[in-house]
């Protein structure tokens, strides 16, 4: 009789187990016992005071609730950004992850200052199973994460050009669709679009030295016209005839800016359309909030969205953003919370909180929402145009922090008529190609990564 | 039989002043300078020497003798910077002297207590302001569309400047700022130069003659030397260090209208982090200071007899 039960016990045990056992295995992850292991670890990183760092901002309690993670983050100019980065990485500081913009790639995974999200997804306790790395635009992950063939960072804050209208100006002005290409905007709407006297103009261009002036201004007229900065053996493209079109193209638009639009930063920009002072402007989706806020912005329902014009080598808008990536310098600790804190702000799962809070997600799910569509119109010419486009449409290695101050110079200068499109073009070359060859690109010592 | 007699004389104490009492009062003062000056300005002439760039540590720091000085001496921009630099001072420092003299002897006049008080204090205002918000003040009073400078402008029949988008419009705007913060310095020091003429011999000089311009080219500008020349050297110092506030109002721009030498040595020290060539431009700025302050010594320094 003992027998029988010690046998009847034990098989019931056996059987419970078998049970039990492939319901552990499948027991789903959850961010929380993920997490559990890293309570009261902190993590540090830079934040931008733009509207993506502000929705997630937002949204920090809920995470900090549910993983015991804390989050501290220290909110900075885009200008002093690479600076306090690369100051806190050499000085081994606190960050434990990095904000990296598309054109910092090159310099932070070469300087290793960054780790490659490889090292954590082979550890399925960290790694959400839903983190779907191909989830994202593969534009976005191609450019703002990953240099040489490895993902380092997960796209967090992202920006595609976009041309913001005032579609009641337009609309007086007999226009009911916005300008298709380039050619269109200049030579048939700007005309009538600019009215001096009143201090009206069609466009502006956010032209201030500095990487707007190089980013934002000089390179959204290389692309579309056919140019580039480079050619393909890394020698300057800026004398080839479609860089000089495009060049000359924006120099003859000036005619149609407000004075002084070589000082206009993004603000100046935003707001000269928010004001009704311009018509149009090309800027990065992510200034969709400031434009629709009564706050800060008086155009009202008057605002309309749609892809940057066509150049003639077709619509490549400008493209901009930054990813999260883990930091080498953090502890071991630190840098799993870092990876769990990442892929969880650029997740699918709080992909529409974070759009709905202001933030710009670089994931392709939420966008399919018809709602969201429906509510944000920067939308759909958003997606449209993260559909093409040219990863190095800035060059994103590490030679390009000395370049874009050049760029900068002279492309300033070319505004100002202070030095001729070709002197310009031949100044910034003789100075990008001397930069280039002391980084070794010339003789073979270097790959021509951009 | 003998007693010991005690020594009515105080036994010297440890504490008691000694051959280097002297010293270890220095030597707070002392450590704190070596600390916050001589220790970086040796660290700054050590990276001059070396191939010193932060982004490519993995490189190492190699040793190239003058190297970097050579490339500062034959690069075009930092010239072109610091002759722009030069035009800036030559700008500024004259407007900054005359209006600081003016204040200066308005204030000076007999029966006026009250007011020099007041406008004493009152002239502290532009100096306690960091150099950062100067330059956001600045981006505001100059902005075309809303700035009072245009404001004023329109009260007068002009029509309104461009004064950040234009170059010699935004060299103006940056002068304008300098001299609004630094007049008032000028205006103190000669106000204090003033104070410290004997009544006696002023008053002497008064009744000997009515021309003011007499009055202060014999009797009041020696005392007002010494002032010139420390206004002199503290501002060519700050003027070749001069940041904040350009970097604030245009950064530099529009193209390179207001790139002074400190905004380019900024450029190459914290864009490119080419340390080694920025500490080689900012050992030459620190050389050319010292010979600045030589010559305004031996210029206009005298000796009050």
């Amino acid at each position: 009789m003992k027998r029988l039960l010690i046998n009847a016990v034990s098989a019931a045990a056996i059987a419970l187990a078998a049970a039990t056992v492939p319901a552990l295995a499948q027991t789903p992850w959850a961010i929380d016992k993920a997490a559990a292991p890293l309570k009261g670890t902190k993590v540090k990183v830079l934040f931008l005071d733009r509207p993506g760092y502000r929705a997630i901002i937002k949204l920090l309690p809920e995470f900090e609730k549910q993983t015991g993670i804390k989050v501290n983050y220290e909110v900075v100019p885009y200008e002093n950004a690479r600076e306090k980065q690369v100051l806190n990485f050499t000085s081994k500081g606190d960050l434990t992850m990095a904000l990296v913009d598309l054109v910092w790639i090159g310099e932070f995974a070469e300087s290793g200052w960054i780790v490659p999200v490889d090292t954590f997804t082979k550890d399925a306790a960290i790694t959400d199973p839903n983190l779907n790395l191909a989830g994202f635009f593969p534009l976005l992950l191609n450019a703002f994460g990953s240099w040489d063939g490895k993902v380092y960072g997960l796209p967090f804050d992202n920006y595609s050009g976009l041309l913001f209208y005032n579609q009641c100006m337009l609309k007086d002005a007999g226009f009911d669709k916005p300008p298709a290409t380039w050619d269109e905007l200049m030579n048939v709407y700007a005309p009538k679009l600019t009215q001096p006297a009143k201090k009206q103009y069609a466009f502006a261009l956010q032209s201030l030295r500095g990487e707007t002036q190089s980013a934002d201004s000089f390179m959204r007229f290389l692309w579309p016209f056919g140019g580039s900065l480079l050619t393909k053996d890394f020698k300057s493209n800026l004398g080839s005839k479609e860089s000089q079109a495009g060049l000359k193209f924006r120099q003859d638009l000036m005619k149609y800016m407000p004075p002084g639009v070589v000082s206009f930063d993004h603000a100046e920009a935003v707001n000269a359309l928010a004001q009704g002072q311009v018509a149009m402007i090309t800027e990065w989706s992510a200034f969709y909030g400031t434009l629709t806020d009564p706050k800060t912005s008086k155009i009202g329902n008057c605002l309309a969205v749609a892809p940057e014009p066509k150049g003639p080598a077709g619509r490549l808008p400008a493209l901009g953003g930054f990813s999260l990536a883990v930091a080498s310098q953090a502890t071991p600790a630190q840098q799993k919370a870092s990876w769990i804190f990442s892929q969880w702000a650029t997740s699918e799962a709080i992909a529409r909180a974070y759009v709905e809070a202001g933030g710009v997600s670089g994931r392709m799910a939420v966008y399919k929402d018809p709602a969201i569509q429906a509510k944000f119109k920067y939308v759909n010419p958003m997606v449209e145009s993260w559909q093409q486009g040219v990863p190095e449409y800035r060059p994103r290695f590490p030679a390009w922090a000395s370049i874009t101050e050049t760029v900068a110079e002279f492309g300033s200068k070319m505004m100002l008529g202070e030095v001729s499109i070709d002197q310009g073009t031949k100044d910034i070359t003789v100075r990008m190609e001397d930069t280039l060859k002391k980084e070794g690109y010339y003789d073979g010592k270097k790959k021509k990564l951009q | 039989m003998s007693t010991a007699v005690p020594s009515s004389a105080p036994r010297p104490s440890r504490l008691a002043h000694g051959r280097f009492t002297p010293l270890w009062f220095l030597l707070p003062a002392v450590l704190t300078l070596f600390a916050i000056g001589i220790y970086p300005t040796l660290f700054a002439i050590y990276t001059s020497l070396r191939r010193y760039n932060l982004t490519r540590a993995r490189d190492g720091f190699p040793f190239v003798g003058l190297d970097n000085y050579q490339a500062v001496l034959s690069d075009s921009t930092f010239w072109q910077t610091l002759g722009r630099t030069a035009g800036f001072y030559f700008t500024v420092m004259p407007a900054e002297l005359a209006l600081g003299m003016l204040i200066a002897l308005t204030l000076h006049r007999p029966g006026w207590s009250f007011m020099r008080s007041a406008v004493r204090v009152s002239l502290v205002v532009p100096l306690a302001t960091t150099y950062a918000v100067v330059g956001l003040i600045g981006r505001l009073i100059f902005n075309r569309d809303f700035g009072v400078a245009n404001q004023f402008a329109s009260w007068m029949g002009f029509e309104g400047l461009d004064w950040l988008g234009s170059q010699s419009g935004a060299f103006a705007a940056i002068a304008i700022m300098d001299i609004w913060q630094w007049t008032p310095f000028c205006a103190l020091i000669f106000l204090a130069g003033l104070s410290m003429v004997p009544n006696e011999v002023e008053e002497a000089a008064r009744l000997e003659t009515s021309s003011h311009l007499s009055l202060l080219r014999h009797v009041q500008l020696p005392y007002l030397l010494p002032g010139l020349t420390a206004v002199l050297i503290l501002r060519s110092a700050d003027i070749l260090k001069l940041f904040d506030m350009v970097f604030t109002m245009t950064r530099g721009g529009p193209g390179a209208a207001t790139e002074l030498v400190s905004i380019y040595i900024q450029r190459v020290g914290f864009r490119i982090f080419d340390m080694g060539t920025a500490s080689a431009q900012a050992i030459l700025l620190l050389v050319l200071t010292i010979l600045l302050s030589r010559i305004f010594i031996t210029v206009f320094y005298r000796e009050i007899d």
